[in-house]
């Protein structure tokens, strides 16, 4: 057997083995009892905006977050301008709210963390969120997801990310890609392992910023690092899927590549900072779902570079035999009754296109249980093939580009 | 910090059995689909010889006129269809699976028969059949050649259908028809084909050069010997 078999096959195998796992440990975590604070018991709530260039978004995620259903005097939003050089203060001081205070201070020219710690020393509330200046909130979100404080080992609370609106392919497969998370997110909770943090939109017990301190300013992922360093104390993060986040998707090849470059990076350099969690001691964060999550990226490396090399030379293959052929294509690719015939052979005697089949149907019954909990419902039929087409292309892409400035570059800029 | 312990061991244990238990059987299905196509094949197949045997047989004991019927055109497409089946059971179940290799003997003895018949409408009836004769080998070294000529062969015959039929044979096929063959047509290499049993040309690399051979094969002389274009 090739080895490119061994590992698609390998890759198939642990794909299984994964999915029947998180799919059943979901299942536990819907039967499993969790306490929730009351209206009475709810805390006051401190939302920290950091904001460098957002321009008119600013107004739409304050009118999101101020029409929040949280009771009266218990939310604050604290809205730090790090500097814009567009109207982004201009926007944020001309919104009328008796809950909103803007703060305009250049504390590290366009660094998120700065911002926030900043937005930080100003926050009197025990629970702090913090929010990016181009995301909205269900008016419902922030109570749903402060409930989850009650439990005392909770130290921070996730809510549901999904994309604000969807148009061109790249949108639609990041939107695919944002359900598909909602879904991993609730698994990984009911196996205490979340290491991932959105920084658009996560609920933090103020307590623990205090003790343990607040973001990492030059780390280029430091909601990243603040999940992983509440894991690594032995805290609880939780997911909230009945709390709506809508975030902007980017909508080009390389502003899309900028973000994951950046959100990749980070995850190696912190995944590097934190490897000891890669350990029995970790539950199973340690022992299961960080070392599935590096082996996947390494298998999905290994099997789209070889279809990418495999499917240049096909390309070429195939222009030389047209050439060959003058480009006779009503010849070549003519209808003939046994193509469909064919065709059901070779996808019926083909494992790994059943396996494709099978993983499909998966991901259809994560997007239903996805859009079931937003309320919401998209155009599966369109997005979910344009994402089995190209995501693990651009998967690839993003990883490779990241691995590449990791070891070339050692470090790279928030923006 | 306190140690934490994995949630349930147990539930580690029992997924690893279902995606062991689901990946063995889907493994197990294609090749069980495939072994159904296979014996599909082989109905097919004798079907298909039954057709040819009682048509010759018609013709030869019964000396029944032949040239009315149009059966070998159906044929014909049968056979092509048999031949590319035979060839991803082949890739599926290996080159030497016994059952793929019956079935690319007995594919091999019907493609023979089918030629004679050819031959004989070809004499009796004026058909006008020109035939290629594809000489292929699928041991590593030379399958990528012989792919690329039969791809270029099937365009050959889209384009010509009416008036073409394409027999192919696998040169490394361990059967006494194939030795006859390839000394019959002193074929020592591959991929070679045999234009209406008179040109061979090793490695064609386009249409022109396939489909000038055939107009050029249609204007020599009936003979024994062959011309070998390279």
């Amino acid at each position: 057997m090739e080895f490119i078999s061994v590992v698609i096959y390998l890759s198939i195998y642990l794909g299984l083995f994964a999915t029947t796992f998180y799919i059943w440990s979901f299942v536990v975590d819907t039967k499993k009892k969790r306490e929730f604070l009351t209206d009475a018991e709810l805390p006051k709530v401190s939302v920290i905006i950091p904001c460098y260039n957002e321009g008119d978004a600013v107004t739409k995620t304050l009118e999101s977050i101020t029409a929040s259903n949280y009771p009266k005097g218990k939310l604050e939003i604290i809205f730090v301008d790090d500097g814009s050089t567009d109207d982004s203060l201009k926007f944020a001081r001309g919104f009328k709210s008796k809950i909103v205070r803007v703060f305009a201070k250049k504390v590290n020219g366009g660094s998120k963390a700065a911002a926030f710690n900043y937005g930080f020393t100003k926050a009197t509330g025990e629970i702090i969120l913090s929010m990016d200046a181009d995301t909205m909130v269900d008016p419902e979100s922030i109570q749903r997801m402060v409930r989850y404080f009650k439990n005392k080992k909770v130290m921070a609370v996730t809510p549901s990310m999904i994309m604000s609106k969807v148009k061109g392919i790249l949108e639609r497969i990041q939107h695919v890609e944002y359900l598909m998370g909602l879904f991993l997110r609730k698994a990984f909770a009911s196996l205490n392992a979340i290491y991932i943090t959105p920084g658009a939109f996560t609920a933090y017990r103020k307590s623990f910023m205090d003790k343990y301190g607040v973001y990492e300013e030059g780390n280029i992922t430091e909601d990243l690092e603040m999940a992983l360093r509440i894991q690594s104390k032995g805290y609880i993060i939780e997911n909230c899927p009945e709390a709506p986040v809508y975030t902007i998707p980017m909508n080009t090849f390389k502003t899309l590549l900028i973000q994951r470059r950046r959100w990749y990076f980070g995850l190696i350099q912190n995944l590097l900072k934190y490897k000891f969690m890669i350990s029995k001691k970790y539950g199973d964060l340690g022992m299961f779902v960080i070392p599935i999550a590096v082996i996947s990226v390494f298998f999905s490396l290994v099997v789209t570079g070889y279809l990418f090399i495999k499917t240049a030379f096909d390309v070429r293959g195939e222009l030389l035999f047209l050439r060959n052929v003058n480009f006779d294509l009503p010849s070549i690719y003519r209808f003939n009754s046994y193509i469909f015939e064919r065709f059901l052979h070779r996808v019926l005697s083909n494992p790994v296109l059943i396996f494709l089949v099978i993983f499909m149907g998966v991901l259809f019954a994560y997007l239903y249980y996805a859009q079931k909990k937003v309320g919401r419902r998209w155009d599966l039929l369109i997005n979910v093939p344009l994402f089995f087409i190209f995501f693990a292309t651009l998967f690839a892409i993003w990883w490779m580009v990241s691995i590449f400035y990791a070891v070339f570059f050692k470090s790279i800029k928030w923006r | 910090m306190e140690n934490r312990k994995i949630q349930s061991g147990r539930r580690y244990f029992w997924s690893f059995v279902i995606a062991t238990v689901l990946f063995v059987l889907v493994i197990y299905s294609s090749y069980f689909f495939s072994y159904v196509e296979l014996k599909r094949v082989s109905n097919l197949q004798e079907d298909v010889a039954y057709e040819i045997f009682e048509d010759k047989l018609d013709y030869t004991l019964f000396e029944k006129n032949v040239c009315g019927g149009e059966v070998f055109e159906e044929v014909s497409k049968d056979l092509n269809f048999q031949g590319r089946i035979i060839d991803d059971l082949e890739k599926k179940f290996g080159k030497n699976n016994e059952d793929v290799l019956f079935q690319k003997k007995f594919y091999t003895l019907v493609e023979l028969e089918h030629l004679e018949f050819i031959n004989i409408l070809n004499d009796q009836c004026d058909l006008g059949m020109a035939t290629i004769l594809f000489f292929y080998s699928n041991e590593e070294k030379g399958i990528e050649q012989s792919e690329e000529v039969g791809r270029l062969l099937n365009t050959v015959y889209a384009r010509n259908s009416d008036s073409l039929l394409i027999y192919s044979f696998d040169v490394n096929l361990d059967s006494n028809l194939i030795s006859k063959l390839k000394l019959k047509y002193d074929i020592s290499e591959s991929p070679v084909i045999v234009v209406n049993e008179k040109i061979k040309i090793f490695n064609p690399q386009n249409l022109e050069e396939i489909e000038q051979t055939l107009e050029k094969s249609e204007d020599e002389s009936d003979g024994s010997s062959i011309i070998y274009l390279n």
